[in-house]
């Protein structure tokens, strides 16, 4: 069972590292045709929409695969002297605030765009070519929905087996 | 209970959370979270969570996050950092700790063309530290010297730290400016004069290598043509007009897409790697950075600063006497706060205190910025250390923190010159601009 | 009561003096502290600022329409070139339209307190003298929204987009030729010490200001304190606000005139017309876009 969910996240994890990479790549080729088409006085109209709006998918794609490989930094300046269970408690504490906060913005988020766009009839966009904020922050509230999943799947996992399923990159 | 008191409460708490290994992001949110709950409200605390996640990820100028790291990645994939150092190998390889050295200056070279210590430390440190391995240097002083020499972005112009001071205090952005290059320099050259120290007393830091001819020195210097032009191509280009300090993230990384494909060392899989680690490390960076205004807006609704204002008004010393206080201030809140939190924070509040003092605007402009990198890499909350973790997550913090010590001190000692000697800062801007 | 009122710039910023103060001074006696966090300090930017005040992280906030014009289509119709009559103040076209009933879809949620505009738009120039459009032939021009945008590209020069913070160092470097703005920005951003070259009575627009306080919060408070709000929301607000705005222009004008290494050239009505003969046509074109002939209307007391 475990083992299932654990497969089906990680699927997840890969789409919104996918979504981030790509984001990134166009970020660095759209930024590139503006530079030299301005060299040539005709810059990428709304480029800079783009790289604002594409930022958000790069920052939020990439927070779920970020905490799988245990990418996030800690201060493990006393963990040598830390007993086992401290750092099992540590480790537990973090799977359970890291998804807290996931939830809390993927929940505020939603309740942002709810409230602008439904509740008020305000559709926000960029100022140039009209990129509407909500379709980035629903990939926001999407990817931060994916990324508290694997943290409680990674808490669940702390009771069930002990062991935090985190790979080895940020072990020190 | 005073919202001072729940401020100090808070930032205890914070030691707690960091010492118990939880997530440096997810402890500042933490703390911050519940400081702007009792402080606001709930619904406040949960729609800033919404609002400047989305903000500050949106933030055009945070693109040199992504972007400079792929470039260090792409570099690194495709073996022009190697080249790089051992192009620095060769000529300088034969003193002892000459490539840390030659780290340095490339992060005095970085500052040149960034303002920000974060872009500096992560570029720099993608490139440099896995070299600095391959030539047998201890970790301790790799890490160490790229998370001190990455400050060295908001000391030397162009630097987000003095336009963020200049647009606080109304001083001008271009005389502060001039005022960070000489002490810009001399930090460096302090830093340079530590590495000699280090390895002095231990060689084993950064061992020796063998002498090289001209003729091996000149073949190495050609290896490292491509990443060389690559350097020079992107600061030309920011200093000629053709782009934006922000833009020539995306222009470097191009360029080192560009040679790698046509030298033949870049294929996609080797591309899609690099760029999928970069997504990795924003994330990881990004994360810090947001959850930083969380403890900012939290510090903010406690009234601490203030408070620290009031308490200076009052205090019936000497200038030199509160220019020390003031500075201890920002020392021990550079544990806490990132950076330019703190600048937004105390500045409104500790500002009229310095000009109704008489103490020279932009020499404190120096001081101030010179004792935020100081902040910058002490611990617990030492943001370049955090920064350039995420780029070696296989060395612990405790080494780093150890490592940068020494670096630590040599700032202190500069911050002291420059106490003492104020024309240090100001010769520059007092004799270039009238 | 206390509230809470946000905003981005420093505290040194007109705002301070022109809005904030007025403010407080006008609604102290009846109990309401307001207090302000400049700088950022309850949240980033200014990309979420109604966002903010809608959801309560702030009670009051400062904000531009023009950060996100998408929202505020009919109020921005107030800053287009050539819409404001001769004569006639920003904040009296504004609250003409907003009494109307014809802004209210624009700022759901929330209680106006002051609404104007900015001083007019000038000519920023790096080592360039504006005089004829023809000047600006090819030139690199920093804009912020589209309309800004159009008008640039009617005139001949290139917009070009980047964050205000970047704007000293692009007219250093070169990577822009001018900036179009409101003069009171040379100041705030220090423009004065990489620009040399500004002209002024250009028709190129004006920059419009919002001051909102959440509708709920504001319902929740005692009636003396409403009262309070209420004798100093709206126009009287407003007023202060653009006087402080245009005070705030003139200075800087006057210290930048002072310099020897600046020229600062106001065009003749005939050098103007010039201008008018093409930025106009982009008026028209947007009050069309926007279906806001009647809101002009009003606004400009028709
Ligand atoms: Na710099
Ligand atoms: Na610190």
């Amino acid at each position: 069972m475990l083992a299932r969910l654990n497969n089906w996240a990680d699927r997840l994890i890969r789409l919104t590292a996918l979504i981030g990479t790509v984001g990134l790549v166009v970020e660095v080729t759209v930024i590139l045709v503006d530079v030299i088409g301005r060299f040539f006085g005709a810059p990428l109209t709304g480029a800079q929409d783009i790289t604002a709006m594409g930022m958000t998918l790069i920052v939020f794609g990439g927070m779920a695969l970020c905490d799988k490989i245990g990418g996030h930094v800690n201060v493990d300046l006393f963990e040598g002297t830390m007993p086992r269970w401290m750092i099992w408690a540590g480790d537990f504490a973090s799977a359970i605030i890291g998804a807290v906060i996931f939830a809390g913005i993927a929940w505020t988020t939603w309740q942002s765009i709810y409230l602008m766009r439904f509740q008020m009839n305000i559709v926000q966009t960029t100022n140039i070519i009209d990129l509407q904020f909500d379709w980035f922050k629903g990939a926001i509230v999407v990817m931060s929905i994916v990324t508290a999943l694997a943290m409680t799947l990674r808490a669940v996992q702390l009771i069930v087996t002990g062991d935090n399923g985190q790979e080895s990159k940020g072990r020190a | 209970m005073s919202g001072e008191m729940i401020g100090l409460i808070g930032l205890i708490s914070l030691f707690v959370l960091l010492g118990l290994r939880i997530p440096v992001a997810f402890a500042m949110f933490a703390v911050g979270f519940v400081g702007v709950s009792i402080l606001n409200s709930p619904q406040a605390a949960l729609s800033q969570l919404a609002s400047d996640s989305f903000s500050l990820a949106a933030k055009v100028e945070l693109v040199v996050v992504p972007l400079f790291i792929l470039m260090g990645n792409v570099a690194t994939e495709t073996g022009m950092s190697r080249k790089l150092y051992d192009a620095a190998y060769a000529w300088i390889g034969s003193i002892r700790g000459g490539l840390a050295s030659a780290t340095v200056v490339a992060c005095g070279g970085f500052a040149a063309l960034s303002g920000s210590s974060v872009a500096s430390a992560l570029t720099i440190g993608r490139v440099s530290l896995s070299e600095m391995k391959r030539f047998e240097y201890d970790d301790r002083l790799s890490t160490g010297v790229v998370a001190a020499g990455g400050t060295l972005g908001i000391l030397i112009p162009p630097s987000t730290g003095f336009v963020i001071y200049a647009l606080l205090t109304q001083e001008s952005i271009g005389r502060l400016f001039l005022a960070g290059v000489l002490p810009g320099l001399l930090l460096l050259s302090m830093f340079i004069l530590t590495i000699l120290v280090i390895t002095w007393f231990k060689p084993a830091m950064g061992p020796k290598g063998p002498s090289t001819t001209f003729t091996e020195k000149m073949r190495s210097t050609g290896g490292a043509a491509p990443i060389l032009l690559v350097i020079v191509l992107t600061i030309g280009g920011i200093y000629t007009g053709i782009f934006s300090p922000v833009e020539a993230s995306a222009v470097g990384a191009g360029l080192v897409i560009l040679f790698g494909t046509l030298m033949g060392n870049l294929n996609f899989a080797k591309f899609w790697k690099a760029a999928q680690d970069s997504v990795v490390t924003t994330a990881t960076v990004m994360l810090i950075l947001i959850s930083a205004y969380m403890i900012k807006t939290f510090l903010a609704l406690s009234h601490i600063p203030q408070w620290l204002g009031t308490y200076l008004e009052g205090l019936a010393i000497p200038v030199i006497g509160v220019l020390a206080i003031m500075l201890a201030i920002y020392l021990i809140l550079g544990c806490f706060l990132e950076g330019f939190a703190m600048m937004v924070l105390s500045m409104p509040i500790f500002f009229p205190v310095v000009q109704q003092l008489g103490i020279d605007p932009i020499w404190f402009g120096v001081l101030v910025v010179l004792t935020l990198e100081m902040g910058l890499i002490s611990p617990p909350v030492g943001l370049n250390v955090f920064i350039v973790k995420s780029v070696a997550p296989d060395v612990s913090l405790a080494k780093m923190f150890r490592g940068v010590a020494p670096f630590w001190f040599a700032m202190l000692v500069t911050l002291i010159l420059l106490v003492a000697f104020p024309q240090i800062a100001l010769i520059l801007p007092n004799t270039m601009i009238q | 009561e206390t509230v809470k009122f946000a905003h981005w710039v420093p505290p040194a910023h007109t705002l301070t003096k022109s809005t904030i103060e007025p403010l407080q001074a006008a609604t102290a006696d009846s109990g309401l502290q307001i207090d302000v966090y400049p700088g950022g300090e309850l949240g980033a930017g200014p990309l979420e600022q109604y966002v903010r005040v809608v959801q309560g992280v702030a009670d009051i906030v400062w904000g531009l329409q023009g950060y996100t014009s998408s929202q505020f289509p009919l109020t921005m119709v107030s800053e287009l070139p050539g819409a404001k009559p001769e004569g006639m103040t920003g904040y009296d076209m504004i609250w003409n339209a907003y009494e109307a009933g014809q802004l209210d879809g624009e700022f759901p949620g929330t209680k106006p307190l002051a609404l104007w505009l900015s001083e007019p738009n000038v000519f920023i120039m790096k080592d360039v003298d504006v005089r004829t459009p023809a000047d600006l032939e090819g030139l690199k021009i920093r804009v912020s929204g589209s309309a800004a945008a159009a008008a640039v590209e009617s005139l001949g020069a290139t917009p070009v987009q980047m964050p205000a913070g970047e704007i000293y160092n692009s007219l250093q470097t070169g990577l822009i030729d001018g900036v179009i703005t409101g003069a009171s920005a040379i100041g705030d951003f220090k423009l004065d010490e990489v620009a040399n070259s500004y002209t002024l009575n250009a028709p190129l627009g004006h920059i419009s200001f919002y001051v909102v306080m959440n509708q709920s919060k504001y319902d929740s408070l005692p009636d003396a304190e409403k009262a309070a709000i209420d004798a100093i929301a709206g126009r009287e607000l407003s007023k202060s606000a653009e006087e402080g705005w245009y005070a705030r222009a003139e200075s800087v004008i006057e210290q930048i005139s002072s310099m020897d290494d600046n020229t600062v050239y106001t065009l003749t009505d005939e050098e103007r017309a010039a201008f008018e003969e093409l930025t106009y046509p982009i008026r028209d074109e947007v009050v069309a876009n926007v279906g806001g002939e009647d809101v002009l209307k009003t606004m400009q007391g028709m």
